[in-house]
């Protein structure tokens, strides 16, 4: 949350954002130019979602494939009053992402980093993909939580993993772990709904 | 706040906990269920996907490697109908099938959510019992018949009532893991036919259970159900 809080939706990220929406309604129409814009635009971000939760990168590569495909075929049934246009790719992603890993039963207990390093770091607010008025008010929710609960809910998020995972993965019983995120996201159903 | 406390004092948090995919097992069949059966609670789902959907801007970037465009061409062009050069493990089969049928195989690894096309079948010797189903609707229209065949790996279904403009009719089977699994898009107007992925197939048995649900033109964009459930029934073996 740097330079511009709850920027109004004008300037270069409107327009980046516009033209996302743009070729991703094109897509839809079966429009291969448009799909090839889209990979352009979204191909390193989708990538780097798939990369963290798979854990290497040929796995990522397979996922990312199938991602694209995802879109491709259901780029018609995006409807931009409903999600923004980054949301509703990654959220593809990152399903596709999971579903892979838990079906080929990875439980890796060293992922290939560890989560972003959120806690200090600005939430991009120049970020081209996302910029709205809403942008920041998850940010700002987390902020307000405990660092386990905060903690535990950037790295299920992040990571794409289980309660089960969460515990093995931060050292606490399975127990603490529910509490933890369970709190926590009461909490920021409190916060976001203020 | 690191008291522990036992499950049952916590705050139900459970559409937050299915978006951020944190559950599992029995956990999530049940959230699962409570999406295809409580409008509410799916909406709730919907709006924590938003808000965690926030997130995907800090997410660290990374260049895809080359060559993985290409191969998505290759994959919508074979959706399509354009037949692809045989290469890598095709040829093998290639010299055994028809040009088309190379095409057909491709578009059905590449399991698209409606695939009405007939699939060359592995001869395999049917020694399995058909499964068959009524799938009844919840509320008014016409029931309609399923019949698996687990020898072939073919999923039949009678022609469904169309759903409403921009609507897509997307079945599922809940099966051993209690879990739907997506079977693909109702053609409309016509009959079905699925050939699920293998541990896909692997639900369908007796005792498990077919739904139909309105979702979205082009199927559930998560993966798992988001619209009311519109027909259901249960598979039989005969």
């Amino acid at each position: 949350m740097t330079d511009t809080p709850a920027a109004p939706i004008i300037g270069r990220d409107a327009v980046a954002r516009a033209e996302l929406v743009e070729i991703l309604v094109r897509t839809g129409d079966e429009d291969r130019a448009a799909f090839r814009d889209l990979y352009i635009r979204t191909n390193a971000k989708l990538f780097g979602i798939c990369l963290r939760i798979c854990g290497e990168r040929e796995a990522a590569a397979d996922v990312l494939h199938d991602v694209y495909l995802t879109v491709w075929k259901r780029a018609g049934a995006y409807e931009p009053s409903r999600a923004s246009p980054i949301t509703w790719l990654a959220t593809i992603a990152r399903n596709r992402a999971i579903d892979w890993r838990r079906a080929n039963g990875t439980r890796r207990s060293a992922p290939i980093e560890e989560a972003p390093e959120l806690v200090d770091a600005a939430p991009l607010a120049s970020d081209a993909l996302i910029a709205d008025e809403e942008a920041h008010s998850l940010h700002r929710c987390l902020e307000e939580l405990d660092g386990n609960q905060r903690e535990s809910i950037r790295t299920a998020f992040f990571q794409g993993v289980t309660y089960a995972e969460l515990a093995e993965r931060l050292s606490v019983p399975l127990g603490t772990m529910k509490s933890w995120v369970r709190r926590g996201l009461a909490r920021l159903r409190e916060c976001l709904e203020a | 706040m690191t008291d522990i406390r036992t499950p049952d004092d916590l705050p139900d948090v459970t559409a937050a906990e299915l978006a951020l995919g944190v559950l599992e097992g029995e956990e999530r069949a049940v959230a699962l269920r409570r999406v295809l059966a409580e409008p509410g609670f799916a909406q709730s789902v919907e709006t924590w996907r938003e808000y965690f959907g926030q997130l995907f801007a800090v997410w660290p970037e990374a260049a895809a490697p080359d060559g993985v465009f290409e191969r998505i061409e290759r994959s919508i062009d074979a959706l399509h109908g354009v037949v692809p050069p045989s290469r890598g493990i095709w040829p093998a089969v290639a010299g055994l099938m028809s040009v088309a049928a190379v095409g057909l195989l491709v578009f059905v690894v590449a399991r698209p959510p409606q695939a009405p096309l007939p699939v060359p079948a592995p001869s395999v010797v049917a020694t399995q019992p058909l499964l068959v189903a009524s799938i009844a609707p919840t509320a008014k229209g016409a029931a309609i018949a399923a019949v698996y065949d687990p020898a072939r790996g073919v999923l039949r279904l009678t022609t469904a009532e169309a759903p409403a403009a921009r609507r897509s009719a997307e079945l599922w089977v809940i099966g051993a893991d209690k879990t739907p699994h997506s079977l693909g898009l109702l053609t409309p107007g016509g009959a079905t036919r699925v050939t699920p992925a293998p541990a896909i197939r692997r639900q369908l048995a007796a005792g498990a259970t077919l739904a139909v649900t309105i979702e979205p033109e082009g199927g559930s964009p998560t993966g798992a159900p988001t619209g009311p459930i519109v027909l259901k029934g249960d598979l039989t073996a005969v």
